[in-house]
């Protein structure tokens, strides 16, 4: 790997250190009103931190990080205020209080965001609304809290400075010093961030933003992850809101308003989305305009220009600065993705995926049966799952066929649990599974795999791959180890550090087969796995589906009529929702009226 | 009495709550025929009122003001679409963004022109009573406005063929297309129809809510609570979404605060969406 090659994957670690200590020399240098307003700066930039990690990586446009930032603000000042002179030191007690504070505001309106599965533009519009609540419920709040006075619109006095000794007579830093405090706090900050959104939290978290219903098909609890993140964006945002009270010494309801609001967003987009380090550049960029733009005329419309700024972002620069200058440095280096061109055709050696079965059933227990007993759905007037009553069970693989429209996948949406059924119920093995929300279903050994492949287009097919095993495994080197075997056993190796979205159809078709795998599945279904699939995968797959069908239960649903004669297995024919012929595909060939449905002749039509 | 004091709180609570609609309507449209949020939606509502403010004081009477209103916010709001919106189709969060950043243009240079404290114009007086209570007349008369632009958006959504080209354009993009409809045209005159309601609800909430640079924020927030509710459905969803919330709300602040009003709006909102994460209307079969 080349020293570029090298620099670029740890730029995120690289530059912002530098920066830091960069900083840090100046901080001793520059002018004391200089490095006052530049204190400013970089709590925006930690504001900003909080929305990338929300918004970049969690995919949630959030409106109300500055409604963490104002309560955290609040919050924290209050206790600072009361217990600061005690100790002398003000941040011991501002900053984790603040940082509270706002992580529980953050899970309280997360709650109810993400555990009642909100549509993105309702989550954006209820954050943004949460804001503008606060804004006009804090302009008459008034409260008195021992020492510390919260007078509406008047705002809040008397918030100690920063203070960093102990002791009486500790004095607040001047502000050079406050400077460079500021600059530590964030640092520390900053690679924490990093390293929690590097680790497997900050994976899970980017698999949401990409594809949340796979994700949960792999059997994480996407609205549990999706709070976290939302919990830790908050107290991020809050513990920014404690130190600007601490540097302002005076807090006021203007902290909620929508030109507050307004320049998070815009510190992000400046630096670049999802970047982390991007939301403090923007903010120093952003910070030095208007401080050298300074009062006069020009200045004193600072508000006016931000709002274009803000439109000319969104029209003409999507990927800010770093993100820009990332993909300049990327376009110099080789190509990791090169590999996928020189994939060869996917071969299923059954021996070697009998053995990966096998150890599945030692891990995850024997197969189990699924079955529906009178499922019914309906949207309106049209009932694509009438009363179908059904038991699959291990040993042949089930087949579910039947015309455009018949209720197939719709049947199967019923079992994954994608449809909630109107009546009737759906079993796992013992467990009643009609109410049980999905990820529960592919943990009690549910494995599913849709029509479309469903594969994360930004990891690597072994991230893909080491993503799913360790849903399962909740062990990170066991995970390793099932995602190698299901690797090779795939022949991808050549392309394990490709990215998933560089593959071509029919292999992303076999990495999302090979994710299902990861699982350990009791029970598996699929949805038209040979769609788009060469002739020759298809023999593959057919292959595999049996050898699958003698470990596991398999239900698949399939045009290719062809497909199904080769699995040689059990077929049910759907017509209309209901169930209108079962037996093999030899019977069936000879029964008329199958035909007829196939063909719309004659009066079963 | 009792019954008497009962009446006077419905009845201004209805009137609330078509206060409410009028200036919902304009963003239920825009959101429904073309999918996009407009968070400049109060802004449009400002200058509305502002036009029709300056009109007034020019020496036009009140009720000519309003289509003047209607005018200027509709040409604003086509030169709007044709700049920013129409670059944006189907990236709803990048529409969000730059709206937002018009919305804060849009105040700070009202901020500019007509400096932060401005007149409002006197309430036409009439009164109605009902037994020992007298309510003013003209927020009574907002019921009938609210109920007279419901029937105008419906009829020209189902009657004009413009209505028709944008509605197909919304449902089946690709076939609008195919069969000859240009939908950029189609969406700029919605886009501008959803800013002329606006300006037309700033313009008559006049005389009950006077022209400030900031009046935009205070209206748009029940305004987009109100379609996020609504749902896909978005013109009889907002109608009954804005009697309820508006309504409630108003019932709430006549007997306590206002800000209590609006915490009510706020929760109940909430609560709504955790029953209906994607809007009331999400399973219904009518589709405006």
């Amino acid at each position: 790997m080349s020293i570029s090659e090298n620099l670029y994957k740890h730029a995120g670690l690289v530059f912002p250190a530098g920066a830091v200590v960069l900083a840090l020399v100046f901080a001793g240098q520059i002018d004391p009103y200089l490095a006052f307003v530049a204190t400013s700066w970089v709590i925006f930039g930690l504001l900003g931190l909080s929305l990338d990690v929300v918004w970049g990586r969690g995919g949630l446009l959030s409106l109300g990080q500055t409604a963490f930032y104002g309560l955290g603000g609040y919050f924290g000042s209050v206790v600072a205020i009361n217990l600061a002179p005690a100790t002398g030191n003000s941040l011991i007690w501002a900053l984790p209080a603040g940082a509270a504070f706002g992580a529980l505001a953050a899970a309280a309106l997360g709650y109810v965001i993400f555990f009642a599965r909100m549509g993105p533009l309702q989550s954006t519009i209820l954050s943004y609304t949460f804001t503008l609540l606060l804004w006009s419920v804090t302009q008459t709040f008034k409260l008195d809290v021992g020492e510390a006075s919260i007078g509406g619109d008047n705002g809040m006095s008397n918030i100690p400075g920063i203070v960093l000794g102990f002791g009486e007579d500790a004095e607040p830093l001047g502000p050079n010093a406050a400077f460079a405090a500021a600059i530590v706090i964030a640092a520390l900050l900053y690679f924490f961030t990093r390293w929690l959104m590097r680790g497997t939290f900050g994976r899970i978290v980017d698999c949401i933003r990409i594809d949340a219903e796979k994700t949960e098909l792999l059997g994480y609890d996407v609205r549990k992850y999706q709070l976290l993140n939302f919990a830790y964006s908050g107290a991020l945002a809050g513990l920014a809101g404690a130190l600007f009270g601490l540097w302002a010494n005076y807090l006021n309801p203007s902290i909620f308003s929508v030109q507050e609001a307004l320049l998070v967003p815009i510190y992000v987009l400046v630096g670049g989305l999802g970047t982390l380090s991007g939301a403090f550049l923007g903010a120093l960029a952003i910070g030095a305009l208007s401080f050298f733009l300074g009062g006069g005329a020009v200045g004193g419309q600072t508000t006016l220009i931000l709002g274009g700024v803000l439109i000319l972002l969104v029209l003409f620069l999507q990927n800010g600065i770093l993100g820009g200058l990332g993909n300049l440095w990327r376009k110099s280096l080789s190509d990791p993705n090169e590999a996928a061109r020189n994939a060869g055709a996917v071969k299923i050696d059954s021996t070697v995926l009998g053995e990966i079965l096998q150890d599945a059933a030692k891990d995850a227990g024997p197969a189990k049966n699924m079955g529906t007993d009178e499922a019914f759905k309906q949207f309106g007037g049209v009932i694509p799952v009438n009363k179908v009553t059904q038991t699959f069970t291990p040993g042949k693989p089930y087949s579910l066929i039947g015309p455009n429209g018949a209720g197939k996948s719709s049947f199967l949406k019923t079992c994954v649990g994608m449809y909630k059924p109107e009546g009737g119920t759906v079993t796992l093995g013992h467990d009643d599974i009609t109410h049980a929300p999905i990820f529960d279903r592919v943990r009690k050994g549910m494995g599913v795999k849709n029509q479309k492949p469903q594969v994360f287009g930004e990891l690597t097919v072994a991230d893909n791959l080491w993503t799913a095993a360790f849903a399962r495994t909740h062990d990170t080197d066991k995970a390793e180890e099932v995602a190698a075997k299901i690797l090779s056993m795939l022949g991808l190796e050549g392309q394990s550090g490709v990215q998933a979205s560089a593959l071509s159809h029919g292999q992303q078709q076999w990495l999302d087969i090979g994710m299902v795998l990861c699982l350990a599945p009791r029970v598996v279904l699929l949805d038209e796995p040979a769609a788009g699939m060469t002739n020759e995968e298809t023999r593959e797959l057919s292959s595999l589906v049996r050898t699958l069908a003698k470990h596991t239960t398999v239900v698949v649903v399939e045009h290719d009529m062809e497909f199904v004669r080769t699995l040689e297995g059990h077929v049910t024919v759907l017509h209309q929702g209901e169930v209108f012929a079962e037996g093999d595909i030899e019977t069936l060939r000879a029964d008329d009226r199958v035909l007829d449905i196939y063909l719309g002749r004659s009066e079963h039509v | 009495m009792e019954l008497d004091f009962l009446a006077t709180v419905l009845l201004s609570s209805l009137s609330s709550a078509s206060i409410l609609l009028i200036a919902t309507i304009g963003l239920a449209v825009v959101f429904g025929l073309m999918g996009v949020i407009n968070l400049a939606h109060g802004e449009f509502l400002m200058i509305g009122a502002y036009t029709a403010l300056t009109v007034t004081q020019a020496g036009v009477p009140y009720i000519l003001s309003i289509p003047i209103a209607v005018a200027v916010t509709m040409v604003i709001g086509a030169i709007v679409e044709l700049l920013i919106i129409n670059r944006l189709y189907g990236r709803l969060f990048d529409t969000m963004l730059a709206t937002w950043g018009l919305s804060i243009v849009f105040y700070q240079l009202a901020v500019l022109i007509f400096g932060t404290v401005t007149p409002g114009i006197g309430m036409p007086q009439f009164s109605i009573a009902v037994g020992e209570y007298s309510l003013a007349g003209y927020p009574l008369l907002m019921i009938g406005v609210a109920a007279a632009m419901l029937i105008f958006v419906y009829l020209l959504m189902t009657k004009s063929v413009y209505g028709m080209k944008a509605r197909a354009s919304i449902q089946v993009p690709h076939m609008a297309q195919a069969i000859g409809i240009e939908s950029s045209r189609t969406n700029m005159l919605t886009f501008s129809v959803g800013c002329g309601l606006a300006g037309f609800a700033g313009a008559v909430l006049l005389p009950i809510v006077p022209a400030t640079p900031s009046m935009g924020f205070a209206f748009v927030i029940k305004a987009f609570l109100t379609v996020v509710v609504a749902g896909p459905v978005t013109l009889t969803g907002s109608a009954i979404t804005a009697l309820g919330l508006g309504g409630g709300a108003s019932v709430t602040a006549s007997f306590m605060t206002s800000v209590v009003g609006d915490v009510f709006f706020f929760v109940i909102t909430a609560l709504l969406l955790w029953l209906y994460p994607m809007g009331i209307s999400a399973k219904w079969r009518r589709k405006l």
